[in-house]
């Protein structure tokens, strides 16, 4: 069995820069609105009462997101094609001469990895960089974090590091689709279905 | 836009090609069971819809065509048979429209013994029932979706298939015995129409009339289920049931109402009654399966605009 690849990231290092959203579409040179990766700003907040006094009580967090190539990807269940495919190291990828461009995996995946290039009529994603990896390379995203707040390797190796929290708000519960994905939380992060805040820039992602 | 307005006209006209070929079936055993009628009278007056299933089914599985970004590859999506309800609704799709033909044709051409030929339309029947499992399953299997990842898709979509199935069935029914009169006319005689004839169609007329009044109370009970179900969900179960509210939402509910409802009793007391002019039940029946058709229509492009997924 080979090594499955995932990413980490530390949620409490995350300053909402967008660098890692910005190099994969740089690398990649993804159509306009086709985003692999994406930062989620989430917040929320209640008013804190003393007295007479209404003062808020407020929390924001950055979340960036791309594929999670899960174990069990949806995406890959759903492809009426077998175009979207896991390969032995657990990266999906889609097989551009078997996609009929249906966008089945586009409704099936909660981290909206899988997304439909109107250019080329086919659906598109993250391949954890394959070719930089070949060459030695740290994936785009992670390379151009300016916080090293993203990293990636065997899922196995950062789960021993970093633990084995794959779900907050506003992620979907990991029993969905068991992704392959470690976060550090922010200190304000919300556990999955205990959420009060929403993401604030919903266009973005 | 583009692309759900294909999936609606897909899914309608696929649902709604099922369910005539269902009530059609079932109109022949009843006709049959009550004797008195050969096998010939009775296809004489069912054929003609029989082959407008036919049309409907192959404007459904075009308009699907449409939907894809690389109709080069579609020949591809029946390549995960065993893990995607995508490709079994094709397998179905086309098994169905591939058995509906063939049974079209013995019809037509008089093909084998009528009994052969209904084993044949018991099997397309069957293979079409499937078809709209499927469909449902490709939806409501869906964890990301909470409005589609209920028990409420696949009922709806078999209401949707039988009332519009029922409705059309009796349009074309009347349509048939419309367009025959007219031939008549324009040939100088008087138009009629056997009385034998008329009095099967406005028996299956009044069952249709009932099955739609019935399948109407039953959508009604279903929707607000629906809406309930969405409120007490997550954030996203609640965003999605956003757009089943306003006018156009009002819209869709009183046309299925008035053509469904409405217009059911209408048909039921024309059917009731002889007629030496069937003219007013065939513009009610009509009319019925018209303003149906838009509802529903309006309902299944609701139904695609609340794909609203969790996660992010």
């Amino acid at each position: 069995m080979a090594v499955t690849l995932g990413f980490y990231f530390d949620q409490t290092l995350c300053n909402g820069c967008k660098a890692c959203q910005i190099a994969c579409k740089d690398k990649h040179d993804t159509a306009i609105g086709v985003n692999w990766r994406r930062v989620a700003e989430y917040g929320g907040g209640t008013w804190q009462i003393t007295g007479d006094t209404f003062s808020p009580n407020i929390f924001a967090n950055y979340l960036t997101m791309a594929c999670n190539h899960c174990d069990d990807a949806v995406c890959v269940d759903v492809c009426p094609t077998t175009a979207m495919h896991q390969r032995e190291d657990g990266v999906v990828v889609v097989d551009d001469d078997l996609c009929v461009g249906c966008r089945y995996c586009e409704w099936s995946c909660p981290y909206s990895a899988p997304q439909y290039d109107a250019e080329t009529g086919r659906m598109s994603k993250c391949d954890l960089c394959t070719d930089y990896r070949e060459a030695g390379l740290d994936p785009a995203c992670v390379a151009a974090c300016p916080s090293r707040a993203l990293d990636w390797g065997p899922i196995d190796e950062l789960r021993e590091q970093y633990g084995d929290v794959a779900g907050i708000a506003p992620l979907p519960d990991p029993s969905v689709t068991r992704p392959n994905l470690v976060i550090k939380p922010h200190h304000s992060a919300e556990p999955v279905g205990a959420a009060t805040g929403a993401i604030t820039n919903p266009r973005e992602v | 836009m583009f692309t759900d307005l294909s999936m609606t006209v897909f899914s309608i006209f696929a649902q709604m090609s099922v369910g005539a070929f269902v009530v059609l079936g079932v109109v022949q055993v009843l006709a049959r069971s009550r004797g008195g009628r050969s096998s010939e009278e009775i296809d004489r007056l069912t054929d003609p819809a029989t082959y407008a299933v036919g049309v409907t089914l192959v404007l459904g599985l075009a308009a699907s065509i449409f939907h894809l970004g690389t109709p080069m590859n579609a020949i591809n999506v029946l390549r995960h048979l065993d893990a995607s309800w995508l490709s079994r609704e094709i397998a179905f799709g086309l098994g169905f429209a591939g058995l509906g033909f063939v049974f079209a044709a013995t019809q037509y051409l008089k093909w084998g013994s009528p009994l052969l030929r209904q084993a044949l339309a018991g099997l397309t029947a069957l293979v079409g029932v499937g078809l709209v499992a499927s469909m449902a399953m490709i939806y409501t299997t869906l964890e990301a979706v909470p409005a589609w990842n209920s028990w409420v898709t696949p009922v709806q979509f078999a209401i949707t298939t039988l009332l519009l199935g029922s409705l059309a069935v009796g349009a074309a029914f009347m349509g048939t015995v419309m367009w025959r009169r007219r031939q008549m006319e324009q040939q100088g005689e008087l138009p009629t129409t056997d009385a034998r004839d008329l009095e099967t169609i406005t028996t299956s007329l009044k069952g249709i009339a009932v099955a739609s009044i019935l399948l109407l109370g039953a959508a009604f009970v279903v929707i607000p289920l629906h809406l309930n179900e969405l409120s007490q969900g997550g954030a996203t179960a609640v965003a999605s049931a956003e757009v089943f509210s306003g006018a156009v939402f009002s819209l869709r509910l009183a046309l299925v109402f008035l053509g469904a409802g409405l217009l059911g009793v209408l048909v039921y007391r024309f059917a009731a009654r002889t007629h030496a002019d069937p003219r007013p039940l065939a513009v009610v029946a009509t009319v019925a399966f018209g303003l149906v058709f838009v509802g529903e229509f309006i309902g299944r492009w609701q139904f695609y605009e609340s794909m609203t997924r969790i996660g992010m």
